[in-house]
Formats: structure tokens, sequence, C-alpha cells
């Protein structure tokens, strides 16, 4: 029988988080978890099941948040998502819905996910306003 | 050294050679609704096994069989030199096993596929 949790969920599953965003998922060690969380390894284990086990925790936050909660994905949010779009979705269903949940919650304001998650990752490889398209011509300027 | 087998319903951990012997176990089944996961992760060979009964341990150079931490039961196999995985179970004799495999990113892969499905 595990012994009850002592530690904050939510300052774990967020360090473990920008542990993710900076290393990406496979190339995130349990050594590097657990020192970021502060946590003991047997916590560890007991408390996520598996490395993949905290990582859908931390993305279901992201994809799925408190009922009423209506804040779009921040950059964080996006960066995770992109990990997890390029590294597990691809062959982890769960994980791909997850992703595909937290798509359908970009405010269509900033474009259809993909620009969205492209933009991002394109600001994050430090490419973001040389890339930016001129402003398009607005139709008053063109009409007689 | 062990291999890990997966059918429709359970997961087989298949101790190796001798290490059945050191072990005291030929194998250790489960049902997969009780694999809560799997990771890769060879950091785990420098912290302590904790109190073994009955098994081998020759410090770093070998652990294997079951051992006693933090009230847990857990069952080690694994070797200098290996590639550790650690599977956690619930409902079970064992509480969580580590054990070299051949291929880890593969058989964790297929743990957890099986386990999430």
């Amino acid at each position: 029988m595990a012994r009850p949790r002592s530690f904050d969920v939510d300052v774990v599953q967020g360090a473990a988080a920008a542990v993710f965003r900076r290393l990406g998922y496979e190339a995130a060690s349990v050594d590097e978890l657990v020192a970021a969380t502060g946590l003991h390894r047997g916590s560890l284990y007991g408390a996520f099941g598996s490395k993949r086990g905290l990582f859908v925790a931390v993305l279901r936050k992201v994809a799925t948040p408190p009922e009423g909660a209506l804040v779009a994905p921040d950059d964080d949010a996006l960066d995770l998502l992109l990990v997890a779009a390029l590294e597990l979705a691809p062959r982890d269903a769960e994980v791909r819905d997850l992703v595909g949940q937290a798509c359908q919650r970009l405010d269509p304001a900033d474009g259809s996910p993909s620009v969205a998650l492209g933009t991002r990752l394109l600001h994050r490889a430090g490419l973001g306003p040389a890339l930016e398209p001129p402003p398009a011509p607005t139709p008053t300027e063109r009409s007689t | 050294m062990a291999r890990v087998l997966i059918d429709d319903a359970t997961m087989t951990v298949q101790m190796r050679g001798l290490h059945q012997l050191w072990g005291f176990k030929r194998r250790i089944v489960a049902p997969l609704a009780h694999v809560r996961g799997a990771t890769v992760d060879p950091g785990i060979v420098r912290e302590s096994a904790g109190f073994r009964a009955p098994g081998l341990g020759l410090g770093r150079l070998a652990t294997i069989g079951t051992f006693y931490r933090d009230d847990q039961r857990h069952f080690w196999d694994v070797t200098a030199g290996g590639h550790p995985i650690v599977i956690e179970l619930t409902g079970e004799r064992y509480d969580r096993l580590i054990i070299d495999v051949d291929d880890p990113r593969a058989t964790v892969d297929a743990i957890n596929a099986a386990a999430s499905r």
C-alpha cells in the first residue's frame, strides 16, 4: 500500500512540464524529472505509474482544463502540444486524442490550430518576426 | 536479463538463464489491467533496492530477486551494463518490477500501448 501523497500535484506537474518542454519527451530522463520535481523516484512512479503517465497527466491539464476556464493555451501549453504531437501522438492513441482536444480549444481568432502551432514553432526557433507576411491591404484601399 | 511478452490480456516477464535461479523466479505474470505503465530508466541502478529477501545482491554488479522498500515489494533483475526498465503494477504480488531488457524503448512502448488500450 502506497503512502498518502505529501506533495503539491500542481507544483510537481509544473516542474515536470518545464522539463518536457525543454528536452522533449524521450530525452527527458527520470533522473531529470526527479531532480526538477524534488520527488523521490519511488514517489514519482507511485503517483504517475510511468514517465508516460506523468506526461499524460501534464498534457491532460492543457487539453482539458477545469470547467469554466476559457483561457486559450499559452506559449508553454503550445510547446507541450508540439512535443506531444511530434513524439508521442503518432504511436499513442490517448496522447493523440488529447492533442486533438487541445487543438479544438485554440482560439479561432489566432487562425486554425495548424497556424497557431506552426507560428509558435517558428517563434520558438527564433524565426517568428522575420517570416511574418506583410500586412494585407484592406478592402477599402482597393475600392474605388 | 528478462523478456516481456504481451498477449490480449496479460503481460509475462520471463527471466532468462541462470537469472531464474538467482532471483527464485522463472516468470511473473500480470493482467494488463494491473499494469500501470513502463519507463526506460537507466538511472534507477544508482538507487538502493532496499532489503533483499530472497535474492542475489552484488552491489553495483547485479541486483536480482525480491526486495522490500518503502513498504513495497519489488522484483529486480538488473546487472551492470544492462538496460533497465521499470514496470509499475497494482493489485499484484509485486508493486514494481525493475528488469533489464534487450530493447528498452520498444519494450516500454509495447507495454504502455497494451496497458492504455
